[in-house]
C-alpha cells in the first residue's frame, strides 16, 4: 500500500474543509416478506432507500472489520438463509457506483439473476420481513479547515469517522467520479498524486473506518516525510 | 408460609450466615403484602439480601454534555452543539404521562436537561387523571400490544373527557410539541397546530394492535407532523412521515457507568458470586415473556459440557402476583444447583445490576417477546459477549455473529453458552463490537442529535411549504 512519492511540490491553494454528516432515519412505506417482494420494491423505492441500505448502513457499521457490507446481504442469510445470494450482495463494493441508479441496477440484476435460478426461493416467506427505510441528510461544517499538508494530517487524525465516511465513501455521489474528496485535493491541490491513489486503493470491506483512518494518515505521513 | 417459602428462607439464611450453600441460592426481598406479620416486626427482612440495597440511594445530579466528551469524543459534541446553534432559543415541550418510574420517564430525566443545556429550552408537562383514566390507558396499552379488549364508549369518552382537561390545563406555546405514547396522544384534538410541530413519539409496538382501540386513536395520530417509533417492525402505516429512534441508554447513569473492580468485587462478595468462575447472567424482571424458566434450562444442557455459575437478577416478584408465581417456578426448575444463584432486587438497585453485567462472563436476554430490550443495550455498552432472542428490538441491536449472537430456542441458547465460553477470542471480539454498537446507535447523546436532526427538519420542511405556498 505505501508508495515512494516525490516530496510535496507546492503548497495549496485551496483549503481543504472537513465536513461530516448526520442522518435521520426514516422508516419507509414498503416492507417485504419475500425475495420476489424485495426485488419488487428495490425497482421502485426512492434512491434514499438504496442509500440508506448500502452506503449508510456500511456506516452504521463501521466498526466491524469484516462480514457486513450492506442489509440486503445481511437480510438474505439470516432472514432468508441463503447464502449464495448474500454473498453475491455482500461482494457488491459500494465504491465503484458514483450514482444510487448504477448500484439499484447492480442489486436487481443479482436477486432477478438468482430467483431465475432459484425460482422457489422467491416466494418463500422470511423470518422477519425487510423494512425499507431512508435518511434524511444533514452535512455540517467541523472545526478543522486546513491549507497545509500538516493540518490536513491533523484533521484526518481529529475529526470523526462520519467526517472520514463523508469524505471518503459518500464523496463518490456528490463528485460523480470514482474518487473521493482526500485524493481529490492531495491531487489537485498538494500533487500528490501516488498518495491520492494509495489513499482510494484503500480496503474499505476489511477496515474499521478508524484502520481507513490510520492508513490515510499513514500515507499523508509518509509523503510529508 | 408455604413450604417452598422455608426452602427459600433456609437457602439464604445459610447463605449469609456464610456457609456453603447446598441448594439454589435465592436471595429476595420480603413481600410485604402477603406477609403482614413480617411486616409489622421488621420491614427490612428481606431473606439474604446485604443490607446495603435495602434503601434507596440518593440520586446523583444529572451530568452536563462535557461530561460525555470522554465517552463518545470532542467531535461528537461539537457536532450536538453545531446543530442546535441553528435552534438557539427555540423551545420544545415534551408531554407524558409519569414523572417518575419507566423508561420514558427516566430518558426523559436527562433528554430535558441535555436539551435546554444546548440552549433549546425544553419543558417537561406530565398528564394528570383519575384512576378511571389510567385504567383505560393501562388497557389501551396491553391492546395495543395485542391483547384483546372491548373498547365501550365509556371507555373513549373517559379517554377524551382526561386529554381536554389537560389541554385546558396546558400551554402549548412551545416550537415543537412532542407527546410521549398514547396517553395523552388526544391533544392534539383541538389545538392550533399552526404555532408548533406537532410530534408523536409513540414508544411501544403497534405491530399487531388491537384493531379497534387502534382505529379509536388512528384519527389522533394522523393529526401530527411526525409520529417516531422505536423498530421498523413497530410502525404502522400512517400518512405522516415516521422516523426511527432507537431508545437509549446513558453512560453516565448508575446503570451504566464506569466502576472500578473493587466495587465489582464487593458487590459480587456481597450476593455470593464467584468471580473465578464463569458467569452467565440474565437481568430482567421475573415475568414469563422473559423466559427465566428457558435460561435455566439452556444453563442445564450447557452445563454437561462447561462449569459456569447462572445468575437470574431482577424484580417484580414482589409486587406483581404474576411475577411471585414465576419465580416460585424458577425456584422449581433450579432446584439444587447451588450455582444458580437468583436475586430478587428492589427497583433501585442500579448500582448492583450494573456491577453484576459488568462481573458477567456472558449476558443472555431470552425473552419470548420484547419491547426493545434496553438490558441487551446495557449488556452491549459493558462489552459483554451477550446471546439474544431474536424478537422485539434486539435485532437492531445485535447483528447475529457480529455484535452478539442471536438464538431461538432452549438449546440455540445452550449452544451459545457452550461456544462463547469456549472460544473468548470469539466471545471477545463480539463484545468489541457491540459496545461500538451501542455507543454509535444507542447512548443518550445519539439520542439529543437525533432530536435536533428532527427539529431542523420540520423548521426547513415548514420553510419550504412556506415558499411554495
Amino acid at each position: 500500500m505505501a508508495t515512494a512519492e516525490k516530496p510535496v511540490s507546492r503548497k495549496p491553494q485551496k483549503a481543504f474543509y472537513f465536513n461530516t454528516s448526520e442522518h435521520l432515519l426514516r422508516i419507509g412505506r414498503q416492507k417485504a416478506n419475500t425475495l420476489s417482494e424485495v426485488l419488487d420494491a428495490l425497482q421502485t423505492c426512492p434512491d434514499d432507500s438504496i442509500f440508506q441500505h448500502t452506503f449508510r448502513t456500511l456506516q452504521e457499521h463501521h466498526f466491524i472489520r469484516q462480514g457486513f457490507s450492506n442489509d440486503f446481504a445481511h437480510w438474505s442469510l439470516f432472514a432468508c438463509n441463503e447464502p449464495a445470494l448474500a454473498e453475491q450482495f455482500a461482494s457488491v463494493d459500494i465504491r465503484e457506483f458514483t450514482a444510487i441508479e448504477g448500484l439499484r441496477r447492480r442489486m436487481v440484476e443479482i436477486l432477478d439473476d438468482f430467483l431465475h435460478s432459484q425460482n422457489r426461493s422467491g416466494t418463500r416467506p422470511a423470518h422477519e420481513p425487510f423494512y425499507f427505510c431512508a435518511s434524511d441528510i444533514v452535512v455540517l461544517p467541523t472545526a478543522f479547515c486546513p491549507n497545509t499538508l500538516a493540518g490536513f494530517l491533523d484533521g484526518i487524525n481529529q475529526v470523526t469517522v462520519h467526517s472520514i465516511h463523508h469524505h471518503f465513501i459518500e464523496a463518490r455521489l456528490r463528485l460523480h467520479r470514482m474518487s473521493n474528496d482526500f485524493s481529490q485535493w492531495l491531487e489537485e491541490e498538494v500533487g500528490l498524486n501516488d498518495t491520492a491513489d494509495a489513499i482510494e486503493r484503500i480496503d474499505i470491506y476489511t477496515n474499521t473506518m478508524e484502520g481507513v483512518r490510520r492508513q490515510i494518515a499513514r500515507l499523508v505521513s509518509q509523503a510529508m516525510n | 408460609m408455604s413450604s417452598d417459602d422455608r426452602h427459600t428462607l433456609n437457602a439464604s439464611t445459610a447463605a449469609t450466615d456464610q456457609h456453603p450453600p447446598a441448594k439454589t441460592v435465592v436471595r429476595e426481598r420480603s413481600s410485604p403484602a402477603s406477609h403482614p406479620q413480617r411486616r409489622a416486626t421488621d420491614s427490612r427482612n428481606n431473606r439474604g439480601l446485604p443490607p446495603s440495597v435495602l434503601t434507596p440511594p440518593v440520586p446523583p445530579p444529572p451530568p452536563h454534555l462535557d461530561d460525555y466528551g470522554a465517552i463518545v469524543g470532542q467531535g461528537q459534541l461539537e457536532t450536538l452543539r453545531f446543530l442546535a446553534k441553528d435552534l438557539k432559543g427555540k423551545t420544545i415541550k415534551m408531554v407524558n404521562s409519569t414523572a417518575m418510574g419507566g423508561g420514558v420517564a427516566e430518558m426523559l430525566n436527562r433528554l430535558v436537561p441535555l436539551l435546554t443545556e444546548l440552549e433549546v429550552a425544553t419543558h417537561w408537562d406530565v398528564i394528570t387523571g383519575g384512576n378511571d383514566f389510567f385504567e383505560i390507558t393501562k388497557a389501551f396499552h396491553n391492546a395495543l400490544h395485542g391483547s384483546s379488549y372491548e373498547l365501550t364508549q365509556s371507555a373513549k369518552d373517559i379517554f377524551l373527557t382526561y386529554n381536554e382537561q389537560n389541554r385546558e390545563r396546558m400551554r402549548f406555546e412551545e416550537g415543537m410539541v412532542v407527546i410521549h405514547d398514547p396517553q395523552p396522544a388526544a391533544l392534539i384534538r383541538s389545538c392550533d397546530k399552526s404555532k408548533a410541530h406537532w410530534v408523536w413519539r409513540c414508544h411501544i409496538d403497534l405491530s399487531n394492535p388491537d384493531a379497534k382501540v387502534w382505529e379509536f386513536l388512528r384519527p389522533f395520530v394522523e393529526q401530527y407532523d411526525a409520529a417516531i417509533f422505536s423498530s421498523q417492525s413497530f410502525a404502522r402505516q400512517l400518512p405522516i412521515p415516521q422516523y426511527l429512534f432507537y431508545p437509549c441508554i446513558d453512560p453516565l447513569s448508575e446503570k451504566n457507568k464506569e466502576l472500578p473492580d473493587s466495587r465489582v468485587q464487593q458487590i459480587c462478595d456481597e450476593f455470593g458470586i464467584d468471580r473465578s468462575r464463569p458467569i452467565v447472567t440474565q437481568v430482567s424482571r421475573f415475568d414469563r415473556l422473559k423466559d427465566p424458566v428457558g435460561v435455566v434450562q439452556a444453563y442445564k444442557l450447557a452445563k454437561k459440557y462447561v462449569d459456569c455459575q447462572l445468575v437470574l437478577a431482577g424484580g417484580g416478584a414482589t409486587d406483581d402476583p404474576e411475577g411471585a408465581a414465576v419465580l416460585q417456578e424458577v425456584k422449581q426448575v433450579a432446584a439444587d444447583d447451588p450455582d444458580i444463584i437468583i436475586l430478587d432486587l428492589p427497583p433501585w438497585c442500579a448500582l448492583e445490576i450494573n456491577a453484576i453485567q459488568r462481573a458477567s462472563t456472558i449476558i443472555i436476554q431470552k425473552s419470548l417477546k420484547e419491547g426493545f430490550g434496553l438490558t441487551v443495550t446495557e449488556a452491549l455498552w459493558k462489552g459483554k459477549p451477550t446471546i439474544a432472542s431474536a424478537v422485539g428490538g434486539i435485532p437492531n441491536q445485535i447483528v447475529h455473529k457480529l455484535t452478539g449472537v442471536l438464538v431461538h430456542s432452549v438449546e440455540g441458547c445452550a449452544f451459545q453458552i457452550r461456544y462463547l465460553l469456549t472460544h473468548p477470542e470469539f466471545a471477545r471480539s463480539i463484545g468489541v463490537n457491540g459496545r461500538e454498537h451501542v455507543k454509535e446507535n444507542f447512548l443518550m447523546t445519539t439520542n439529543v442529535k437525533r432530536w435536533l436532526l428532527l427539529f431542523r427538519t420540520l423548521e426547513q420542511a415548514k420553510s419550504r411549504h412556506g415558499k411554495s405556498s
